[in-house]
């Protein structure tokens, strides 16, 4: 009895040997220290961060979608007033989620499709007027999102009083309330098909895919960490500013230029961005880079990451809105803040994946 | 009793050693001649071969002026049949060979027209938009322009990827791979330089696949097919198997195993038509990248238009003309309208004819 247990043990162990030995080879992504609880990480920042982060959101949609109809259904200076307030509501919101371009939002497209900026005034005109429009098509995007609202809103007077005559006496005033109410719809029906997605079996999904691969969740959030931080960067400063056409600066290209909060905004979205790498007040990548001793230039890589943090912050800090007239007028402001933003993606693209061995897979949109 | 059942048992843990490695081992029949790693072989010469490909090349160059500027449609036409010295490489002009004669019937007469539009845009004083024939600038880096039609066709591209299919896939498949290695062909007399008849046949081949000769150790200077079975590779190692294919089969000729030479040609033939489906594929992917870059975007599902099109000219292909129009046909009419949707069918359709669902989203 004894030694045919010997015995089966020894076969078993050949066995797995041979089965080991035939493994595919291959290097083995660092994964830091393994110990760390990556489940609990997930888990708080779908319970605490995402899921709530998209219920305000939608609700904010909701009600700028309701302010619209009644703007729509009796235009008058009271009602453009509340519809413009939703909006900055709802824009403000989203900051707090466009960093989830995964999962229920990636089925939606729903950065691309809420936030492609600067929006095309001179498409939304033609759809305005021709009434003839697919806003399901890609080039459609920037006539579309809250850029769009942003400039049907507040752009298409030099005041509220001109603007109302937009929506009132203008020959095209009906035609662009039905536009108005059909890019609030897209944006209120997506809003809510990702909110439904995370209410329902979402969550499981991101709290079991547990490893450090590729498809894992803390493999897309690492990449749509840093492709946010990007929209940021780039598309929110760096582009307005010049920084990616030698010095040309491109003021009306900034995020909400029409409403004129786009540095309220990009405050927001740092903010946000910030909050998910601290996971809130629960484990984060900050914890997750503390276990696994991440260093960097002798110091912690967590510190550094932490006080690029709250440099950048102070950089945007020192600007105001509107940030348009500030690559105007103060040019080496914007361009220090973008300075320390860029500083901050190397920080998060390179050294925080590569001490956690995730894999930055997304399309380089940098220019370098 | 005891001792027999432990010798047993060891023996069939060898076994399960021995069966559970089987897959890491191709059992090949080894012929009796030897496959060299590189395409050095005696009298190797496809000159030719080369030649049309830099003929097509220095085509595709002049239709990008486009974005310049009026393109010259007749020179055009000239180097496509190689008449009046049109090219700037001199050789060429005195080749005394041709582009047009040798591709696939259809696309001799398919490329006038594309050169008619690629003219057509280039004439335009508007920049491309929907609607607007033109030329358009990416949104991400200006700085990179494509010559697009009213509906968002580059024709540059639909000219470069047909004649990948009907020039390079056309004469590889058509004129090398089933009628260049038939019992008819001459594999005895040896002419100085170039080899017997069929000896010749595979190396002009090799040399449309437009790549280095110790490829893909060495990479420098692939062209057309040889630049995209790098670019696929990441999801479907068509660079491996066509190399050691082309040796094989090459070896087998002057060793005059036509058995082993026609069991290469059919893996050639076969990865050039699973190729273009992974080609197409790796285009979706570009426009996945360049989802808000509305000409860049046009550009690339122009490419994979222009992929999947051209499979119509591969005489060996089992995909149907049936099964190629139901793709072409999930191609919105006008590429302004592309729209996620589209991307996804488009997409599957072509992961599911050539089974790639598992590797779709990294070639």
């Amino acid at each position: 009895m004894h030694t045919k247990f010997i015995r089966t043990a020894i076969i078993a162990l050949i066995a797995v040997a041979a089965f080991q030995a035939c493994k595919k080879t291959g290097t083995t992504p660092q994964t830091g220290n393994t110990g760390f609880d990556r489940t609990g990480m997930l888990t708080n920042l779908s319970k605490n961060i995402i899921v709530p982060g998209y219920i305000t959101f939608q609700a904010s949609v909701v009600q700028l979608d309701s302010a619209i109809t009644l703007f729509n259904a009796n235009a008058n200076i009271t009602t453009l007033g509340n519809v413009q307030a939703a909006f900055k509501d709802a824009y403000e919101k989203w900051q707090s989620v466009s960093v989830f371009d995964f999962g229920p939002a990636s089925n939606e497209n729903l950065r691309i499709s809420l936030n492609t900026f600067p929006a095309d005034v001179t498409q939304i005109n033609t759809n305005v007027s021709t009434g003839s429009y697919n806003l399901a098509a890609l080039s459609t995007l920037p006539a579309e999102g809250f850029p769009a609202l942003d400039y049907l809103l507040f752009g298409t007077g030099a005041d509220n009083n001109a603007i109302l005559v937009q929506y009132t006496t203008d020959g095209q005033a009906t035609k662009r309330k039905a536009y108005l109410a059909a890019v609030s719809t897209v944006i209120r029906t997506k809003a809510t098909n990702v909110l439904n997605g995370w209410k329902t079996t979402y969550p499981a999904t991101f709290i079991a895919a547990s490893g450090t691969d590729v498809g894992s969740s803390i493999g897309q959030l690492t990449n749509e960490l840093n492709e946010d931080f990007e929209v940021l960067k780039n598309y929110e400063i760096g582009i307005p500013a010049g920084t990616e056409s030698m010095g040309t600066t491109f003021p009306t290209k900034v995020q909400a230029y029409y409403s004129k909060i786009s540095l309220q905004l990009a405050l927001l979205h740092l903010q946000a961005i910030q909050n998910v790498y601290l996971g809130g007040s629960g484990l984060g990548f900050d914890d997750y880079l503390i276990e696994a001793k991440a260093t960097y230039n002798g110091g912690s890589l967590n510190d550094a990451i932490t006080a690029q943090f709250a440099t950048a912050t102070a950089k945007l800090q020192a600007l105001s809105d509107p940030l348009a007239n500030q690559i105007t007028s103060n040019l080496t402001g914007v361009t220090a803040a973008y300075a320390a933003l860029q500083m901050q993606t190397v920080l998060l693209k390179t050294d925080m994946p590569s001490a956690l061995g995730i894999l930055i897979t997304y399309g380089d949109t940098d220019g370098d | 009793m005891k001792k027999y059942f432990t010798v047993l048992s060891i023996i069939s843990a060898g076994l399960l050693i021995i069966t559970s490695c089987k897959k890491t081992h191709n059992v090949d029949i080894a012929p009796n001649y030897t496959v060299p790693t590189t395409y050095n072989f005696t009298n190797a010469n496809y000159a030719d071969a080369t030649t049309r490909l830099g003929m097509a090349t220095e085509m595709a160059n002049l239709m990008n002026t486009a974005t310049t500027g009026v393109v010259d449609g007749q020179r055009l036409l000239n180097m496509f049949t190689n008449t009046n010295s049109p090219f700037a490489t001199a050789a060429y002009n005195t080749s005394g060979i041709q582009i047009k004669d040798q591709c696939f019937a259809q696309l001799q007469t398919d490329i006038p027209n594309f050169i008619d539009s690629i003219v057509m845009v280039s004439k335009s004083t508007q920049p491309a938009s929907r609607g607007v024939a033109g030329i358009g600038a990416s949104s991400v880096t200006p700085a990179t322009k494509y010559p697009q039609t009213a509906t968002g066709v580059n024709y540059v591209q639909i000219f470069k990827k047909s004649i990948m299919g009907g020039l390079v896939c056309y004469e590889i498949v058509n004129n090398y791979m089933v009628n260049g290695i038939a019992g008819s062909v001459d594999n005895t007399t040896v002419v100085p330089g170039s080899g017997t008849a069929m000896e010749h046949n595979w190396d002009l081949a090799f040399g449309y696949w437009g790549v280095p000769v110790n490829f893909p150790t060495n990479k420098t200077g692939a062209v057309y097919w040889g630049s995209y079975t790098t670019q696929i590779d990441s999801g479907y190692d068509a660079n491996m198997i066509l190399m050691d294919a082309f040796l094989k089969g090459r070896a087998a000729i002057s060793n005059k195993d036509m058995t082993g030479t026609k069991a290469q040609a059919t893996i050639i033939m076969q990865t050039f038509e699973r190729a273009t489906g992974a080609a197409a594929l790796q285009e979706i992917n570009e426009i996945k990248e360049a989802l808000t870059d509305n000409v860049k975007r046009n550009s690339a599902l122009s490419e994979c238009y222009g992929f999947v099109n051209s499979l119509k000219y591969n005489p060996a292909r089992k995909i149907t003309d049936a099964q190629i129009n139901a793709i072409l046909a999930l191609f919105p009419k006008n590429f302004w309208d592309l729209t996620p949707a589209d991307i996804d069918n488009i997409q599957n359709a072509i992961a599911t004819q050539y089974n790639f669902q598992d590797v779709k989203d990294i070639l």
